[in-house]
Order: structure tokens, then C-alpha cells, then sequence
């Protein structure tokens, strides 16, 4: 069904990133994040099937540990589908490359490794071109189990999914840090260290109002990168992702670089410093040049007609007080420092008794004191009975001894502890469920509504990222702005008072406003009245609800 | 947005003592501050945000108060003084570094330096004046108060020397007792913009938290993105049918499902907090300013004003001023309101009743349970949903309305489902303007029902950002359909329980149970009937409708950065912590039935058990279940024998397989086999 998609879909290369508009259905060359489990994302740039590709006769195919996906399952199918996995022959391929062995392997190990593999292949292993050119691409069977879900890219999966280069900036932190650095769509923000580029991805989003033309300034990134590599990286990651005409990718040590693009402000109103000292790019972040006032050949980076909100995030507390240092003696005002905390949940059911399945999860131990008191006096009544028994086969014991009774009770508890909880020795009304059944068991509680809802913190969680610095540059207003400005809005001999006013002015405002309501109504009333040709006015005022 | 402060903006005063006083900057009038003085709020007019004024005292020819800016070098002085010092002791313990401070600060110092000019207070090292040493009484304060006092600094610089015990003081217990002195008597204040983030902080921290359900920054920021809110592409309007007035429903434009693009729905139980953020984010809540020094002629201003519609909420005096001439270019040129109100506005010719004045992209569709939404605080942006003619506003075009009858059961619905009033012209034309103009607006509401109510039944939406106190589930039943696939789901909740619960309609083995076909309910429905699944009791919501279901909370820990004195704050607000709960709107796969039965077949199979210990399995081998529900690590694993967490119960076994990260295709293979014998 994808082989006839494939071509109109890549005539239309989509213009605007998937990230801002992933249209309905998935596009060949398109970036579409794979998700395995719930936490286990991988992206994938969806291939058009042409032949065998990579000895698959497939074409490119994705291996998890949940089955073999071939692009051409998932091309062309709406956002969110479920994708089934199909059969692909993934062991006759391992052994007719045999001079490639190590390499399928690390295929089949799937992971972040299958990523780059799936989109560097074709231009780049010659050794290829052969297989590729062979038959048409063989017709998927899908298999009888394992499916995945294909996901429309957004900063917060492709953060959880982007091959790492260096520590992420994860969305509880990006989200707040762009909250309070006010980024918003038209907001020209300045983003130094680019890093891996979640938070990149994540500020294109909030500043974007369209991709800019000539004529219009649009919302728009400005992204240093200080690390070559990473540089050429996240430069292709951008064109890769549509992009390029939102984020301004430079290669430059801002500290003595400064923000400057080709020597002209990028205006910028929202900055997010990710830096080892970030102190030492503050200076280029001020309306004027700081070591000289003056000095009309200078350019700031900043917008000149609005206030400044910067955010810088650092690990150590440190670099804190230096950047805070900093800042104020550079005229930043409202300066604010704050760490996220940020905690996942996990519901389950927490099934607890001993009249439960014996399936795992299940803690066989009574659910409350009643069923506690209940197995006790059971086994207190049969061992009673056992002991009546045994004393009445085996007189001679006199069965006076307590000693001996309490170790054979606690022999036998010990045997039923061992199996379990000992369910299987007293035998209340247990039915183990069958756990290939999904019936509902005895108690007429299904299996999925058993147990009392729980909430459990994450097993292992991020207790500390880094601190966030939050400040504002007001702009600069200078003495003829103020006399601007003044002259515009000339003070007059004032009258209303608002906010905090003393008790007497609040009490006139307040007769007032009755006065008016009153007038009001009676104004309306004598209208009425006077259509009704009647005298009213005297008794009007005390009609008053 | 938000360059200069505006006549009529409404902005927050933020005041010494920490907290914020949101007005209305109404131009010739004078602005309260309490004990902090008061001012013309024609000094803060056209000045700059974020910039500290400073009361001065009433100079004795003039009967207000002037403001000075008092410049930011000022407002660190005194955390500057002490770092110097703190570097010049670690340097040169013994040499005159305190010299230094002093000349740093001299004559800008407000509370430690006196009259003189000397360091009043530093670590009580500097000798005090002994005829200081004496306590102020409270008259005696108060009058220095009334004497005009240098906007508070002499009162401080008083109270300092008049403690009789500062020289014993410590460095830190002296920095506090300045510091709760500055704040109750320096007189200045700093003006804010009403923005989402500050006033959400000032409605939570100092209105009324409960009305906007404690919603924190954190949370705006984690449902924000988790619902992947952003600007949803240019606007892209609605064509104008040219129905005659005697001209029916017929002739309404039908919704063009494909033309719908970035569409958000929104429930918002917030009074509009959470509409204002997701506004915020798609770029329609603020009028596009032009950045400019002075837009407004001052003949406008007066037009407008007395143009302005009495509104009966809180911002009463919400006079739209600020928008009249920047004219937002995403309003419709034909509304008719707004050449109502605005007689500036150029006469444009007017379109045909059945024009509806809305984008069809970029917009936000709010879910109501009152037959009129709450939205009262959008008042604070000049935005008035209830406002009849109401003054251009971008959310006029891109926030759309209906109730829950509304989107549920239209045919109930009078506005929706009473047909349209049809006049010729010529009858038209004998009426009163009054029942002509009630004519047109009955005809106008039709239309604009119709479209909302059938758009958004359309589904296909982008998104779905909520924040109600009704039940999550029951939310959920009825815009799950409505979403488009993959699009995300983030809802906020104060408490934690409902959001468990909702989870747990999505949990692992409600889903194996609903994929493997132990629904009877289910047999014989499409795709489609299914995703329209009306719920019963065991299964409230099709559980596989959803993916990546997860529960977060985020919070921020305020630290206080002082030299040798960083440390968290002591005490921050409580109450509610806030969750968001975010998924995925999935898209099952057809032909399940299929997949089903192999289960079935393999199911009772003895070879399965021989599979299950080896591999260490659990029942659920089915494809719900290879989908693992959390990232299930090797130590939980390790541990899920002690845990009653019912997580480990959906584990399959190709995520045993696979725990260590290291096993073969072959192995996998190999167990897939067995399986299936």
C-alpha cells in the first residue's frame, strides 16, 4: 500500500518542521519517534522502500526486542498507529554477509546504534550498491507478535529519545525555564551551548509564529555551540528537522565572542545560558558596553525597546554565585535562583491477602487484622484437632509437653510459609487463578480491578539537574526618554485615587457608586414612569431593593 | 509586547515587602500605595517595565509625590559592598579594604549609611555614635515618617543607630533585622507586566490560589509542553457564503475538515488562568504592539474611553484603550462589533450574516459545563467573552466556545438546532432597526454554533490541555474521539487520586485483557465503534486509546543567593503540589482478531509453561504486554518479588529476554518459537 505513497508524499517534502506541523499521516524522509515502552523511545527518518536495502529484502528495516519493523509498514499510516511487527529474515542475512558479521549483530542489539546505521547507510556503505539494486522490495508478512507505536516528533519525546552528546536539558527544566524567560511565540531568544539540542528543539516551539520572511522579523533561535562536532551535528539534526529557517546555528566561543551575528544584534529579549561560566558571557549581554559606557560602536545583542529575561542553568552552586555576582553588577534586577524537582508516578494495584492469586506482585499476607485473626484461629482449631488426634493414637506422650506443641506449630507454619503464605494448607475457599484465564477469579473482582489503587514514586529519580538563575534587564531609559515621556503623559491636578485608600475615601467611593446605581435606576424608573403617565418620583429613591 | 508601560495596562506593582498590587494604570489619576506612599500614575505612563521607582518626598510647591529610578547599581549596593569586602578580606585580611566599601557606597547607601555619610551597621566592627544609642518609640518613628524622609531611607538609617544592641549583633542577624526594616520602609516598587507567569504567580501566592485551582509556574510549564501547545500556523479564515438574509442553514459554509490545523481543546475549570497560558503559548492573547515609542494620539484615547463597554466582572474598568489604533491583524475586518465601538475604524463592507469570524487554524477550543464559560480572567488581558461588541481582540478569532450539550447532544441544544429566522429584504427593511439588528444577531449565533459545535465534532485535534475538577475519566470518554492520532494529553490535577485513577483505565493488565478479547462487549465492533467506546464499569475508557501514560509533578525550590549566605528558603507556600498526567492518543492496529486467536490456541499449551520458567515469564504474552509498561529496570526486576507492584505483571517475556541488554536476535528468536508451538 506504501509503494504507490511514497512518491506523492515526497513531492510534497514538508516545508514546516514535523515538530511544528507533523501533518495527519507519516511521511517518507520524515523524522518519527518509535516508541517501544512507555520509556523507550527511538527516532527513525522513515525511508521510501526501494529494494533490498542493508541485505533486508525489506528495505530498511527497524529491530527492537519487540520484533523487526520495516519502514514500509509505517509509512503513510496515521500518527500514534499501532504498528505490527513482520516477519523479516534476519539470521540468512547475518550469514550471507559473513564479513560483516559484527556489524548485524550490533544491529540485532538494536538500540540508539540502529539509528544512525538506518539513515547514514545508504549514501554511505558502497558495499551495499550491489544488494540494493537487486529485486523489488520483497512484500511484508506480519508476525503474530510484538507491536510498536509511531510517534509524531515533539521536543518532549525527541528530548527522551536524542542521541546524547552532552548532559540533556530535560523537559521539567526547559518547560519552566521558558515559562520564566517569557518565550513566546515571536520572542527572538538567545541559546548558548547548544549541546544536544533538546532545549533548542524546545525553544523553537514556544518562540515560532512562522518561518520568517524578508519583509517580517519572526519569533527565531539563536544557538552557539562552542564543540566542532557538535556543531556539524546538531547543524545536519536542524536541516534534518526543518529547522534551518528558525534556529541560527553559529560556531563560536561566546565568552569572547560575544552574540553578535556578522556584527549585528540578533535583538534578542530571552536568553538561556547553558555554560560552564556563564559570568563570563555576561558581559556581552548588556544594553551598553560595560567597561565603557560611552562607546557608541557598540552593539548589544539585546533588543533595545523591551526588558531582557535571562535564565542560566548551572550544576554548581559555584558557578551560582559567581553568575549572580555577575549579574548584579551589571544591572540585572529581579534575580531569582531555583532548582526543579521533578518526580514521576507509577500507579499499580497493591494486592494484598490471602485469598489472592498467586501471581507475582501478589503479597500473600493478610489484608487486615479480621483475616489475620481469621487464618490464626484456623490453624489454632486444626492443630488443636491434629494434637486431639495424635494424642489419642500416642497416649503415652500425656501431650502436656508445650514445648514440643509450639515447635511442631511453628514447624508447620514455617512449611506453609514456604509455600507461600501456606494458603495450600488452609484451604480458604482459594482458587488459584489461572493465570492464562482472564476470567474474573472467585472474589468476582477481575484481576485488573483487584487491590487498592497506589500511587509509588519512580524507582530511581533526578534529585538535582542544576540551578536556574532567572533575572531581567529592564531597557535603558535614558533622561531624554524621561523627558519624553513626561511631557507626554504631564501630570494633572489628579482626582480618583486608586489602590490602597484610607477608610474615609473608601467609604465616599463607595456612597458614590450607590448614588449612581440609585440614580441610575431611578433615572430608568422615571422613564417608566413617565410612559406610564405616572407621578412616581417622590416614592422612588425608597423602592430602592 | 509589553515595551512600554500603557495607558489602561493592568500591571503589578511589586512593593518592598514582597508583595504585588495588580491595578489598572488609569492615566490622571493617582495611584495608592498604601504606607508606601502615593503617586500620579502619570509618571509610570510611558516609561519602561521592570524599572524601580523610588516615592520622593512632596517637594513644598507641588502636591504629589515625583519618582526617580533608582538604578540597579543602587539597588545591589549593598550585596555588592559585602562580596568586596568578603574578596578583600580572603586577600588582605589586615589592609584598608573596609576603607574601600565605604567610598563604594558613599551617599548611595541608603540604610548604612547616616547623615554623615559614615557606615552605620557593618558586623558591628565600626564604633556607633554613642548619643545613638538610643530606641526610637513608635511617635517618634511615625514622625519621622511625616517629615519627609528621603523615601524611607532616613527612617532606616534612624532605626539602625537608634539599636542599642547592633554593635552585638552578628553579621547575619543584622543583615535580617536591615532587611525587615527596608521592607517596611523604603518606598519603592517596581512595575511588572500582567503577564501569564506574573500573574498567575500574584493570583496564587496572594488572590486566591483555589481559583485557579493552585495552578504553579512549574505546572503551566509542564502542561504547556507536555500538550505540545504552540502556535498552530497562519490564520487561515473562513469564506464568506454570501447568504441572503432569506437564504436558511443551507447556505452556512460546511466545516472543511482538512483546513482545521493546530486546534487545542481545552476544559478549564481555572476562570481562564489555564486559557490565558495556552493563549500565551499559541501567540494569541496579547494584541501585536508595534514596539514603537508612542502609538496612541491623545484624541483616541478619549474616543475609546467613552466608547468603552461596561463590563460587569472584576476588571470593570477594562477599557481596551491600549488596542485601539494597533489594530491586531488577525481580526476579521467585516465584525461588525467592532466599528461598532470604534469610530476610528475605517467602514469595511460588511459580510453576509453566515461569515464566521473565526480562524480555522490555530485555536482553542474550550469545553464548558455552564452554559456560559468562565473565563473571568481573561478580563486582566482586555478580553471579555461575555462583551457584546467587544473591541478587537486576537482571541476573538481563535478561542471558540461550546458546551458539553453542545458537543454531546446538539439536537438538545436550542441555539444549535433552532433553524435561522429568514427575511426578505424588502420585510427587512420595514422592521426597526432594533428587531433588525436582533435578526441579524440570532442569524450570526446560528451560524457561529453551527460551525464550533460541527468543527469540533469533526475531531481531529491537536491537542488536549485540561485542568478541571471534574472527573478526568469522564473527560476523557468524550474528547478521546476527538483527538488526532499521536496528538498529546496532559491533564493537571491538584491532588493526585484522580489522575491514579485515570491511569489506571490505562494500566497493563486492563489492556491484555482488553486485546486478548475477556471483553464480550467488545466482539464484532470496528476500529471505530470502539473508539467511541461509551465505557463500562470494569473498563471506564478503551484502554488501548492511549500510550506513554505517566504522572508527574515538578517543583521549584527557591534559594536565596547572598555572599556566604546561599541557602534555600526556609519556608515556601504548601497546599496543593500539582500532577500532570500526559499521554499519547494511540491508534490501534486493525486485525487484532487475528492476532488474538494464535494467542488463544497457544495459551493452554503445557510447552508454555516450560517457557514460562525458563524464561522467567508471566502470563500476559500478549502483544499489550510486550509493550512494557514502564522501564522496567534489571533492579526492579531484581526486586519484583518483594514489590506488589502490579507493573512486573505485564512483563513479557522478550523484555526478560532482553533485561540484561545483551542477548542475541537468535535467543529471542528461539523463545519467540517455543511460544508459538
Amino acid at each position: 500500500m506504501d509503494d504507490t505513497m511514497a512518491p506523492v508524499t515526497r513531492n510534497q517534502a514538508p516545508k514546516i518542521s514535523p515538530f511544528l506541523e507533523p501533518g495527519k499521516t507519516t511521511k517518507v524522509g520524515s523524522l518519527a519517534i518509535l516508541q517501544l515502552s512507555r520509556d523507550n523511545l527511538q527516532p527513525v527518518y522513515l525511508q521510501a522502500p526501494s529494494g533490498k536495502h542493508d541485505g533486508y529484502a525489506e528495505g530498511a528495516v527497524v529491530n527492537t526486542r519487540y520484533g523487526s519493523f520495516p519502514h514500509s509498514t509505517m509509512i503513510g499510516v496515521p500518527w500514534g498507529s499501532q504498528i505490527r511487527a513482520s516477519k523479516v529474515d534476519t539470521g540468512s542475512r547475518g550469514r550471507n554477509n559473513k564479513r560483516k558479521r559484527n556489524k548485524s549483530d550490533d544491529d540485532g542489539k538494536e538500540g540508539p546504534a540502529a539509528i544512525p546505521e538506518a539513515k547514514t547507510e545508504p549514501e554511505s556503505t558502497p558495499a551495499e550498491v550491489i544488494d540494493d539494486s537487486s529485486a523489488a522490495t520483497k512484500k511484508v508478512v506480519a508476525d503474530v507478535s510484538g507491536f510498536i507505536h509511531i510517534l509524531p516528533p515533539t521536543p518532549e519525546v525527541w528530548t527522551s529519545s536524542l542521541p546524547h552528546r552532552t548532559q540533556v536539558v530535560y523537559t521539567p527544566d526547559y518547560s519552566y525555564v521558558l515559562h520564566r524567560i517569557r518565550a513566546r511565540p515571536g520572542s527572538v531568544l538567545i541559546e548558548a551551548g547548544a549541546g544536544s539540542g533538546s532545549f533548542t528543539h524546545a525553544s523553537v516551539r514556544a518562540v515560532y509564529n512562522g518561518y520568517p520572511t524578508e519583509a517580517e522579523r519572526k519569533g527565531k533561535v539563536y544557538s552557539f555551540e562552542f564543540h566542532e562536532q557538535r556543531f556539524h551535528k546538531m547543524n545536519k539534526e536542524l536541516k534534518e528537522h526543518n529547522l534551518g529557517g528558525l534556529v541560527h546555528l553559529t560556531h563560536r566561543d561566546v565568552y569572547s565572542g560575544g552574540f553578535l551575528i556578522d556584527g549585528k544584534s540578533p535583538e534578542a529579549e530571552a536568553i538561556f545560558l547553558d555554560l560552564p561560566a556563564p559570568w563570563e558571557a555576561l558581559h556581552h549581554l548588556s544594553r551598553r558596553n560595560p567597561k565603557n559606557p560611552g562607546d557608541k560602536d557598540w552593539v548589544s545583542p539585546l533588543n533595545p525597546k523591551r526588558s531582557a529575561h535571562i535564565c542560566t542553568f548551572s550544576p554548581c552552586i559555584e558557578q551560582v554565585t559567581k553568575t549572580v555576582s555577575a549579574m548584579r553588577r551589571l544591572g540585572w534586577v529581579g534575580i531569582d535562583m531555583v532548582e526543579i524537582v521533578n518526580r514521576k508516578y507509577h500507579t499499580s494495584r497493591e494486592r494484598v491477602g490471602l485469598n489472592l492469586s498467586m501471581d507475582r506482585g501478589v503479597n500473600n499476607s493478610a489484608r487486615d487484622v479480621d483475616e489475620a485473626l481469621a487464618r490464626l484461629t484456623e490453624i489454632e482449631t486444626r492443630f488443636r484437632e491434629h494434637a486431639a488426634k495424635s494424642k489419642e493414637s500416642d497416649d503415652e506422650m500425656d501431650g502436656d509437653d508445650d514445648g514440643g506443641l509450639i515447635k511442631m506449630r511453628e514447624k508447620k507454619e514455617l512449611k506453609g510459609g514456604k509455600r507461600r503464605g501456606g494458603e495450600k494448607k488452609v484451604k480458604v475457599d482459594h482458587k488459584p487463578a489461572s493465570p492464562e484465564s482472564f476470567e474474573t477469579p472467585a472474589s468476582g473482582v477481575p484481576l485488573w480491578m483487584e487491590g487498592r489503587l497506589i500511587t509509588r514514586g519512580e524507582p530511581e529519580i533526578k534529585t538535582h539537574t542544576s540551578y536556574l538563575v532567572f533575572a531581567t534587564l529592564p531597557r535603558e531609559w535614558t533622561d531624554q526618554d524621561e523627558a519624553a515621556a513626561a511631557s507626554r503623559y504631564p501630570v494633572v491636578g489628579e482626582q480618583k485615587v486608586i489602590g490602597v485608600v484610607d477608610k474615609a475615601a473608601r467609604k465616599q467611593e463607595r456612597r458614590e457608586q450607590l448614588q449612581k446605581a440609585t440614580g441610575n435606576r431611578k433615572a430608568r424608573r422615571m422613564e417608566r414612569a413617565a410612559e406610564l403617565a405616572v407621578t412616581a418620583e417622590g416614592t422612588a429613591p425608597e423602592v430602592v431593593p | 509586547m509589553h515595551s512600554l508601560i500603557r495607558p489602561n495596562a493592568w500591571v503589578g506593582l511589586k512593593l518592598p515587602s514582597g508583595s504585588t498590587k495588580v491595578i489598572q494604570l488609569v492615566p490622571d489619576t493617582t495611584i495608592s500605595l498604601g504606607k508606601y506612599g502615593a503617586f500620579p500614575a502619570n509618571l509610570v505612563l510611558g516609561r519602561p517595565y521592570h524599572l524601580t521607582f523610588e516615592v520622593l518626598d512632596k517637594t513644598p510647591d507641588e502636591s504629589f509625590s515625583r519618582l526617580r529610578v533608582v538604578p540597579p547599581s543602587e539597588l545591589h549596593a549593598e550585596a555588592i559592598a559585602e562580596e568586596d569586602e568578603a574578596e578583600g578580606n580572603a586577600a588582605s585580611a589586615t589592609n584598608g579594604a573596609n576603607q574601600a566599601v565605604v567610598t563604594a557606597t558613599e551617599g548611595e547607601e541608603f540604610s548604612l549609611v547616616d547623615e554623615k555619610g559614615n557606615v552605620v551597621a557593618r558586623s558591628g566592627r565600626e564604633v556607633i555614635d554613642d548619643s545613638a544609642i538610643q530606641t526610637l518609640t513608635q511617635d517618634e518613628i511615625e514622625e519621622l515618617k511625616k517629615e519627609g524622609n528621603n523615601a524611607g531611607k532616613d527612617v532606616i538609617a534612624k532605626l539602625m543607630l537608634s539599636h542599642t544592641a547592633l554593635d552585638q549583633k552578628t553579621t547575619f542577624s543584622l543583615a535580617k533585622y536591615k532587611l525587615l526594616k527596608t521592607k517596611k520602609y523604603i518606598r519603592r516598587f517596581q512595575v511588572v507586566p500582567i503577564d501569564v507567569a506574573s500573574f498567575a504567580q500574584w493570583q496564587l501566592e496572594e488572590k486566591d490560589a483555589s481559583k485557579i485551582m493552585d495552578l504553579r509556574a512549574e505546572m503551566f510549564g509542564l502542561v504547556g509542553c507536555w500538550g505540545n501547545v504552540h502556535f498552530g500556523g497562519e490564520d487561515s479564515m473562513m469564506d464568506d457564503p454570501h447568504s441572503r438574509t432569506d437564504q436558511g442553514e443551507e447556505t452556512c459554509v460546511p466545516v472543511q475538515p482538512d483546513e482545521l490545523k493546530g486546534r487545542w481543546l481545552v476544559v478549564d475549570d481555572t476562570c481562564g488562568m489555564l486559557v490565558a497560558a495556552m493563549a500565551e503559548r499559541m501567540g494569541v492573547l496579547y494584541p501585536k504592539e508595534d514596539d514603537d515609542e508612542e502609538p496612541m494620539v491623545p484624541e483616541a484615547k478619549e474616543e475609546v474611553k467613552t466608547a468603552k463597554p461596561t463590563q460587569n466582572s472584576v476588571a470593570h474598568e477594562n477599557a481596551d484603550v491600549e488596542m485601539s489604533d494597533a489594530v491586531p491583524e488577525t481580526t476579521v475586518p467585516e465584525r461588525p462589533k467592532t466599528t461598532a465601538t470604534n469610530k476610528k475604524q475605517k467602514v469595511r463592507p460588511k459580510g453576509s450574516d453566515f461569515v464566521v469570524p473565526l480562524s480555522q487554524t490555530n485555536t482553542l477550543t474550550v469545553i464548558h459545563s455552564t452554559s456560559q464559560p468562565n473565563l473571568s480572567l481573561l478580563n486582566y488581558w482586555n478580553f471579555d467573552i461575555t462583551a457584546p461588541n467587544h473591541p478587537p481582540h486576537p482571541l476573538l478569532n481563535h478561542l471558540l466556545n461550546l458546551t458539553w450539550l453542545q458537543l454531546l447532544k446538539p439536537e438538545l441544544d436550542t441555539s444549535y438546532s433552532t433553524p435561522p429566522p429568514t427575511a426578505s429584504a424588502e420585510e427587512l427593511a420595514s422592521w426597526k432597526p432594533s428587531r433588525r439588528g436582533n435578526f441579524h444577531r440570532k442569524r450570526r449565533r446560528f451560524a457561529r454554533t453551527r460551525y464550533i459545535v460541527d468543527s469540533t465534532r469533526a475531531g481531529n485535534f491537536s491537542g488536549l490541555v485540561s485542568a478541571s475538577s471534574m472527573d478526568p475519566i469522564s473527560i476523557l470518554k468524550h474528547t478521546l474521539p476527538l483527538l488526532s492520532g499521536g496528538a498529546p494529553v496532559a491533564i493537571y490535577s491538584p491532588s493526585i487520586e484522580p489522575l491514579a485513577a485515570l491511569a489506571d483505565c490505562f494500566s497493563v493488565p486492563r489492556r491484555t485483557a482488553w486485546t486478548s478479547g475477556n471483553v464480550p462487549e467488545t466482539a464484532g465492533k470496528s476500529l471505530e465503534e470502539l473508539e467511541r467506546w461509551e465505557g463500562n464499569e470494569q473498563f471506564p475508557l478503551n484502554p488501548t486509546l492511549l500510550q506513554g501514560v505517566s504522572i508527574q509533578t515538578s517543583r521549584a525550590r527557591r534559594w536565596q543567593v547572598l555572599p556566604m549566605r546561599t541557602h534555600p528558603l526556609m519556608t515556601e507556600r504548601g497546599g496543593a503540589d500539582g500532577y500532570v498526567f500526559t499521554a499519547w492518543r494511540a491508534k490501534p492496529a486493525e486485525g487484532r482478531v487475528e492476532a488474538r486467536g494464535k494467542f488463544k490456541k497457544i495459551q493452554p499449551s503445557s510447552s508454555r509453561k516450560a517457557v514460562r520458567t525458563e524464561e522467567d515469564s508471566t502470563p500476559a504474552e500478549t502483544p499489550a504486554a510486550t509493550e512494557e509498561d514502564d522501564s522496567a529496570t534489571a533492579a526492579k526486576r531484581k526486586r519484583a518479588d518483594t514489590l506488589p507492584s502490579l507493573d512486573t505483571e505485564g512483563s513479557s517475556a522478550p523484555e526478560n529476554v532482553e533485561a540484561g541488554d545483551v542477548a542475541s536476535p537468535t535467543k529471542k528468536r528461539k523463545v519467540d518459537g517455543e511460544v508459538e508451538v
